[in-house]
């Protein structure tokens, strides 16, 4: 959808306006998927080469690579991409300072790209930093077709809401509400869209 | 997907939060996401990936290898810091290089050797030289999985678990 006057350049100044950012209201970049564009950022160039190859093999023609977070920045300023695919660990900085960096930089181009964090074997407390950075999905190791497919679709077909407060920004951490559960609901918000908080 | 059909999402506060529904920032437009999902849901486009994936596996095995070179030149070294870089690079790559068993023993050494970073205690040379073995004589397996990387994973995961339990112990105190 194009900017209109109540968006961009004539919206209210604060640094969560997209459209200020240069991108449209409600919806990505707008172009058809073959324009999507995802960022890999992997130190090792050989899980870097085949998770770019995994996602050109699924139809992504504008693939961008980095080898830490610092250039993951200066790539996502410059090419803003739809979607990026992150390692954890790296140099000099990791998967864990560079989702804060998207999501809290006033720098950042757009603080709401999905970040699929790429794990496996990785330490528990490291995985909470990722969450508590602001990761939207966790991709195990080892890489399968599959796996990859699940994550990707999860931030397509079922993207989470956004919060903002004192101590975090980024996608809803709390579980999606089960639709098929029965019990009791324990918390006024449980409530989800039926209920306005004010 | 948020908010009553038709209405624009717009953010709402949440106690002491904001919530900005899908929508209110921007998310993959309609069309978009039909063609991901179209190609996601592909079967022809899944075997491809897979096919890629099974394409790379030798890649990823010869640099898995080439990581276990450099983890045992950093144990000639007892470079606890280059020991865990090589080893989380072996357990990084191992999964997609047919080596599973032996990304479970290098991931059992990260863990050690991380936790025992976080407790600021010394690592135990005959445990890290334990797991530096298994995970050469892994690699190099003919069937690494079934014949000695599965027993031997599973032992010093066990070993490793006690030595966590230990640590976590001795922090509380």
């Amino acid at each position: 959808m194009a900017p209109t006057a109540r968006h961009g350049k004539h919206a209210k100044a604060g640094c969560w306006d997209p459209v200020a950012k240069g991108l449209g209201w409600g919806t990505m970049s707008g172009a058809t998927f073959g324009y999507l564009k995802a960022l890999v950022v992997e130190d090792n160039v050989h899980m870097r080469t085949l998770l770019r190859s995994l996602l050109t093999a699924l139809g992504m023609k504008h693939v961008y690579e980095a080898a830490n977070g610092t250039d993951a920045f200066e790539l996502l300023r410059e090419k803003r991409p739809d979607l990026v695919l992150s390692d954890l660990t790296m140099k000099p900085m990791d998967g864990i300072a560079f989702t804060r960096q998207v999501r809290l930089s006033e720098n950042s181009p757009n603080p709401y790209v999905p970040i699929i964090m790429i794990t496996g074997h990785t330490e528990r407390h490291k995985v909470e930093a990722a969450r508590d950075a602001g990761v939207t999905e966790f991709l195990a190791k080892p890489i399968t077709a599959q796996n990859l497919f699940l994550r990707i679709a999860e931030v397509v077909e079922r993207p989470r809401p956004y919060v903002r407060c004192a101590e975090y920004f980024g996608p809803d951490r709390r579980r999606r509400t089960e639709e098929d559960y029965g019990g009791p609901r324990r918390r006024h918000d449980d409530f989800g869209n039926d209920m306005e908080t004010k | 997907m948020t908010g009553r059909k038709g209405a624009k999402p717009t953010p709402r506060r949440r106690g002491n939060a904001v919530e900005i529904p899908p929508g209110a920032y921007p998310v993959f437009g309609a069309a978009d996401a039909a063609q991901l999902m179209s190609a996601l849901r592909n079967p022809t486009i899944a075997a491809n990936v897979a096919r890629v994936i099974e394409s790379k596996a030798d890649e990823m095995r010869a640099a898995a290898l080439a990581h276990i070179d450099r983890l045992n030149a950093a144990a000639q070294l007892a470079d606890i810091g280059a020991i865990f870089e090589q080893a989380h690079e072996i357990r990084g790559l191992a999964g997609n290089a047919g080596l599973a068993a032996t990304g479970r023993i290098a991931n059992g050494l990260c863990r050690y050797l991380d936790a025992v970073g976080r407790a600021h205690l010394d690592a135990e040379r005959s445990l890290v030289t334990l797991h530096l073995e298994a995970i050469a004589r892994a690699a190099h397996a003919e069937d690494e999985a079934t014949r000695l990387g599965d027993t031997v994973a599973n032992e010093l995961a066990n070993l490793v678990e006690k030595k966590l339990a230990e640590i976590n112990l001795s922090a509380r105190r």
